[in-house]
């Protein structure tokens, strides 16, 4: 099996997940302008090749879209969901310094993934072993029939006495 | 028809079709001729009643569902307001920006100080090219005047047509005598006589 490109490690899954940029959710096209050639868009170009990648993978519904050579000095632009237009320069920045730019003033908080993560984990109308769900059983669930370990179930529910009613009759 | 009554619709498409002998071209039987097909028989009272019933029904069928939509929708609102919306969301989304603004106005003064010193050095480098264009013009000027000066000097020594005659005299007179011997140590020997 070939590897494709330059640096194909930026194609594998694990390399794509360590990406720790996911935009807030009202953020809704990225925009790079920069020049393939000149030291101060080194940066940038860097920023292109390995990082947004991993951003696009985080943020699968966010649009992302290269500008090459059409500025002389080169910068990001997002656009939000409510026309709100941010602007960042990044000329003569590495493509780390870039990444952590972006991730302080649009990506989510750390606090905020974590909550999301538990949100998703727990989803309250599923049942099932204790280390994925809340609850265990339908036994425990409110509004529901008791477990008979402890709350013995009416007689009209229990199949002794429906066999019993069955067979008298 | 079907393995499932509940689940089949009103009409199925047969993989036979049910006309019998005939199809649909032939003309009908004879004995058929004064056949009246009539539709089936409709109680009025029954049929309003039926279709008032149902009426009623479906209004509150689809009121009723209307209303979870409405709620659903609703609840999905108010999440997402709570979510993005809230007054500290704003004033940290707010703060950003202006820590943004900042850190682009720091980006701008910088470049500014780059684009500055550029122009500098540009400057400098071409007052330097000048000066060295005109200094290597003015040495060339200062070989040119040397030259000239030393062939005015030479044209002194010229042999002219008119002291031609003159000049051929003197060299006759005196003899020059151009063989000399050197010794391994530089040493010049003018002994051999003229003859």
């Amino acid at each position: 099996m070939p590897m494709k490109g330059r640096f194909p490690v930026r194609r594998t899954l694990q390399y794509l997940s360590q990406g720790d940029v996911v935009f807030k959710s009202s953020v809704k096209v990225m925009t790079v302008n920069y020049n393939t050639a000149g030291e101060l868009s080194e940066g940038a170009r860097k920023f292109v090749f390995f990082n947004i990648p991993q951003i696009q993978y985080k943020n699968p519904w966010v649009q992302i879209m290269l500008f090459r050579n059409m500025t002389p000095s080169p910068f990001l632009r997002f656009y939000l969901e409510n026309g709100e237009q941010v602007l960042v320069d990044v000329e003569d920045k590495t493509n780390k310094e870039i990444t952590e730019h972006v991730k302080k003033i649009l990506g989510k908080s750390k606090e905020m993934l974590e909550k999301e993560e538990r949100k998703k984990l727990s989803h309250p109308a599923i049942f099932g072993p204790k280390k994925y769900h809340l609850r265990e059983c339908m036994c425990e669930i409110e509004g529901q029939v008791p477990c008979p370990a402890f709350v013995p179930l009416p007689k009209e529910m229990r199949g002794k006495y429906k066999a019993a009613m069955k067979n008298e009759a | 028809p079907g393995p499932f009554p509940g689940l089949c619709p009103g009409w199925c498409p047969r993989a036979v079709p049910a006309r019998g002998r005939k199809s649909r071209h032939d003309p009908p039987a004879k004995s058929k001729a004064s056949r009246v097909k009539l539709p089936p028989p409709v109680d009025p009272e029954e049929l309003l009643v039926v279709l008032e019933r149902y009426r009623q029904h479906r209004l509150v069928l689809s009121a009723l569902r209307a209303e979870f939509r409405a709620e659903v929708l609703q609840k999905k609102q108010e999440e997402r307001l709570a979510a993005e919306g809230s007054v500290e969301e704003l004033e940290e989304h707010r703060r950003l920006m202006a820590w943004n603004a900042k850190e682009n106005a720091r980006q701008q003064a910088r470049r500014e100080e780059r684009v500055r010193k550029e122009k500098e050095e540009q400057r400098r480098r071409k007052l330097e090219i000048a000066e060295k264009q005109a200094r290597k013009w003015e040495a060339f000027l200062e070989e040119k005047e040397k030259e000239v000066l030393q062939l005015q000097e030479e044209a002194k020594n010229f042999i002219t047509p008119e002291n031609l005659e003159a000049r051929i005299e003197e060299c006759l007179d005196n003899p020059r005598n151009y063989n000399f011997a050197i010794d391994k140590d530089g040493r010049i020997v003018k002994r051999t006589v003229l003859s």
